[in-house]
């Protein structure tokens, strides 16, 4: 019930927001929701994860930069288009998730949370350093000409293609609630999010739930890699700001709320667009995020306090 | 036997330590003085985790002293060595105001927050440009001591003196007992009358201005500062695997680990020039996973475990 409120007052406000910026800038409106779908599409993933295997993969952000550098490799061995891509990229990110979480993570389920906080730091290390190692910091981009397509309404102009991350996000919310509450798996899952040991008392191989929904997540983050390839330059840093970002939206939305974070997104990309349309305020723009996250943390602990 | 052992061992880094700008050339002395500042940096970072807090900030107050330091000297006019004291002093007011705020945080929630600060600090800094120079950050008229090498050996030497030796009254006075009673089980702690707050705040404020005085020395050694060369995450990272490597909640863990590691590092670098660091990645992983306890854990374990066989 109160997920349910909160969801309602962040999209309340995310509209109230758009509402106004609509009559002042239109261009910082679409921008900004550009934007949220970008960040909602790659923080949804680490939703699912931080609701049903209650750990925080720091190493997020690092994985979809990794998923990236597969989709550039593929698509200049074969000449094939990002776009094509996202689907065999997602089997294969899942596949490779899969194999991290039984080698690693799984080891350190039953350690105290904060060694699973340290582990995944080091996994997101261990990855972009190695990406390092065998592609060098170079940036790369593949320049695709249906990225720069554009439509005119009136005297505005503005580009269209980064509303697929928008579909990718709201795809990404009402496929995985779909697949939670409707099919066995799904449901499953769900109950080992809510109570490991009841689901284990029922008759759900717990351990095996853990590490599909882990390979679940990362094939969603992995197509992300393949789309975010569309639009941006990539380069083994590359994923991980969008790591604080993603917990900082799945923190706001409160764990386990996963349409939560669309709402959530809309109010972050909109506030940073609207940071960015003043020259004198644009470096600022980064911090919203960090700032909102003590905010939304310090906040909540104050709750626990008075209950 | 084994106090006498590990005197005997403490006696001879010392001894190493202090004779080392008498025969070693300055290429020498500048590894070793990176290597001290990253085992300061590793014992302070335990010493807050004793009692069960984990920062990812460390980067951000130490980045934060030593744009105090800078600015110290280029806005306010102070002489070099004060500034070092100035920076450990601001980096620690700045930790008692976020101290009030954060400390009532736990577990994941406080290492998120303190990894959240040190990028707001970086982004601060980043766009006061009148201020602090912006981007391009700042540059000093020159190093601190004209540069010379052994005396910023000593320099770096004395920040570690200063690190160690909080350490060594961490581990022996009541604010060991308390940092690990809060550890164990805060509940209990409380209902034996330990103030965990206040407990807490010293550690974070005493931790974070060794950082701050750590960022200071590091700055004035090196004259210039840059919002992306002294928030560097590496500040954080290696330390943390440093101290992780050698063993957790002692000051001889983080020192081990730091030579172990600072070693390698700098034969690493010369072998691969990008991405050597990815052994830091890789040791955080193995750690976690095979050994909790560190190096130091293990060698205790299998000490005892001689000892044992030995009497049997």
């Amino acid at each position: 019930m109160a997920m349910k409120r909160r969801t309602t007052i962040l999209v309340a406000l995310g509209l109230a927001a758009a509402v106004l910026i609509l009559f002042w800038k239109p261009t910082v409106l679409i921008y900004g929701i550009q934007q949220a779908g970008l960040y909602a599409a790659i923080a949804i993933p680490m939703g699912l994860v931080l609701g049903i295997v209650h750990i925080v993969n720091l190493a997020h952000g690092e994985f979809m930069m990794v998923a990236a550098y597969a989709t550039y490799f593929a698509c200049r061995a074969t000449g094939m288009d990002p776009l094509v891509a996202a689907l065999p990229t997602a089997a294969v990110t899942g596949l490779f998730g899969w194999i991290v979480f039984r080698l690693t993570i799984r080891k350190a389920l039953k350690a105290p949370e904060l060694n699973q906080l340290i582990l995944t730091f080091g996994l997101g290390i261990a990855l972009s350093q190695a990406v390092n190692i065998l592609f060098t910091s170079q940036t790369r981009k593949i320049s695709l000409d249906y990225v720069s397509a554009s439509v005119d309404i009136g005297e505005l102009s503005f580009g269209v293609w980064s509303f697929v991350f928008v579909a990718v996000a709201i795809l990404y919310a009402y496929g995985l609630k779909l697949f939670l509450t409707k099919t066995t798996a799904g449901k499953a899952a769900l109950a080992v999010g809510q109570n490991p040991r009841g689901a284990a008392i029922v008759g759900i191989d717990v351990d095996r739930t853990y590490g599909l929904v882990f390979a679940l997540a990362l094939a969603l983050v992995g197509a992300m890699g393949a789309l975010f390839l569309t639009k941006s330059a990539i380069f083994p840093g590359v994923g991980g700001p969008f790591t604080m970002k993603s917990f900082c939206l799945v923190a706001v939305a409160g764990i386990g709320n996963i349409p939560g974070i669309l709402g959530a997104s809309l109010l972050l990309g909109l506030a940073e667009s609207f940071l960015r349309a003043f020259r004198d305020l644009r470096g600022w723009a980064d911090i919203v995020f960090f700032v909102l996250i003590i905010v939304v943390i310090l906040g909540r602990s104050i709750k626990w306090r008075k209950s | 036997m084994n106090r006498n052992l590990s005197r005997a061992l403490a006696a001879l880094a010392l001894a190493v330590a202090v004779a080392l700008p008498a025969f070693a050339g300055a290429y020498p002395l500048q590894v070793a003085r990176n290597i001290i500042m990253y085992m300061a940096l590793a014992v302070t970072w335990d010493m807050l985790l004793r009692s069960g807090q984990i920062s990812f900030g460390i980067a951000g107050l130490f980045g934060l002293g030593a744009y105090a330091s800078v600015l110290g000297v280029l806005r306010a006019g102070m002489p070099a060595w004060l500034s070092i004291p100035f920076a450990a002093v601001f980096s620690g007011l700045v930790a008692l105001l976020i101290g009030f705020l954060i400390l009532r945080l736990r577990a994941m929630y406080f290492s998120i927050v303190t990894l959240a600060l040190a990028e707001i600090f970086r982004i601060v800094i980043h766009n006061l440009h009148d201020f602090t120079g912006g981007p391009e950050g700042v540059v000093l008229q020159g190093v601190i001591f004209g540069g010379d090498a052994g005396k910023l050996y000593w320099l770096a030497l004395a920040g570690l003196a200063v690190a160690l030796g909080a350490s060594w009254w961490f581990e022996n006075s009541r604010v060991h007992y308390a940092l690990t009673a809060i550890r164990n089980n805060e509940t209990s702690a409380k209902s034996s009358g330990v103030n965990i707050f206040r407990w807490l705040l010293v550690a974070f404020v005493v931790t974070s201005s060794i950082q701050g005085l750590l960022g200071g020395i590091y700055v004035q050694s090196y004259g210039f500062a840059t919002p992306e060369s002294v928030f560097d995450a590496n500040f954080t990272l290696l330390p943390l695997a440093m101290a992780l490597l050698g063993g957790v909640h002692s000051t001889v863990g983080p020192v081990l680990g730091a030579v172990l590691l600072g070693l390698a590092a700098e034969w690493l670098k010369l072998k691969i020039p990008y991405g050597h660091l990815v052994v830091y990645g890789v040791i955080i992983i193995i750690v976690i996973l095979f050994m909790p306890q560190g190096l130091l854990g293990q060698a205790r374990a299998a000490t005892r475990s001689a000892d044992k066989r030995r009497k049997a």
